[in-house]
């Protein structure tokens, strides 16, 4: 008589799965880089974010590809941001376009805007590059951060990037960084989506 | 103090090329905080005036006090010339 450890009983058991491919922890790091594992093994990318503290007051999460295995960052893309924001004393509180949008830039792309350097502040959320390795299209990505940006008193910001490398070349490596200083703490964990 | 890369969880220390480029980035950083600051203060300061946009409608009379209000939201950033002034203006206050 068969004796059964386990039943799958998920409807979703056919629907994939998220592999966790590398894990960077930040100590005062000026950049933080994923050099290898970005290939056509994955149609999608995805970037997550955790606890991410900058070493200075009102500073950018910011980030580029590379196409020559990190050995350079700055392809030309084309993106939008918005940002809901409120204040933690309910003084100010709006929604709208940001002026970090970019339009055939080649610098680094804001996904996570205006952080403090509260030390219980920090920036969290996500990244998804879709399809790096494709020859054919242009290679889309999209994000959202929650974080407690720079204001005295804080605010809790949404943050909303979505735009695309111009490029049909192989992307190969991934950078971030604050627009000026070090990101002092935090994990950036990459996975790849089947 | 020097920076470091972490590159897949390496640290690697700037070489000295990378560290002259850094500080120019940040320079060029900081130069731009008042832009910054202001750009921000009108995003708030369009968003409250956004608030009360239909009182300024045709067939309604704006009253004095919401008048003046709006007024002053427009004269916000009137000689904000340094971050720090920026960062501690006093908002008008809404009439109720």
């Amino acid at each position: 008589m068969a004796t059964y450890k386990s039943i799958a009983y998920s409807p979703l058991s056919n629907a994939g799965s998220q592999v966790l491919l590398e894990e960077l922890t930040a100590s005062t790091s000026a950049t933080m880089s994923f050099t290898s594992k970005i290939n056509s093994t994955y149609k999608e990318y995805l970037f997550e974010f955790i606890n991410i503290h900058s070493g200075t007051d009102d500073k950018h999460l910011t980030f580029q590809v590379s196409t020559d295995g990190g050995s350079s960052y700055g392809l030309t893309l084309t993106n939008s941001n918005f940002s809901a924001r409120h204040q933690e004393n309910d003084g100010t509180g709006s929604i709208a376009y940001t002026d970090n949008d970019v339009a055939q830039g080649t610098g680094f792309a804001v996904i996570a805007e205006g952080l403090g350097d509260e030390n219980d502040g920090s920036a969290s959320g996500y990244l998804q590059l879709y399809n790096p390795s494709d020859t054919t299209f242009v290679k889309h990505y999209i994000s959202q951060f929650s974080l407690m940006n720079f204001s005295n008193p804080p605010q809790a910001v949404n943050y909303f990037t979505a735009g695309y490398f111009n490029t049909t070349s192989d992307i190969d490596a991934i950078q971030f960084k604050m627009s000026s200083g070090n990101i002092d703490a935090g994990t950036i964990k990459m996975y790849g989506i089947n | 103090m020097p920076r470091y890369h972490n590159i897949n969880g390496v640290k690697v220390q700037f070489t000295a090329e990378e560290e002259t480029a850094r500080d120019n980035e940040e320079a060029a950083w900081e130069n731009g905080a008042l832009d910054r600051a202001l750009t921000r203060l009108r995003v708030d300061r369009d968003s409250k005036l956004a608030e009360t946009d239909y009182l300024a409608l045709s067939d309604n009379t704006l009253a004095d006090n919401m008048k003046t209000y709006r007024q002053e939201l427009r004269d916000l950033t009137n000689g904000l010339d340094t971050v720090d002034k920026v960062n501690n203006v006093t908002w008008p206050t809404k009439p109720s």
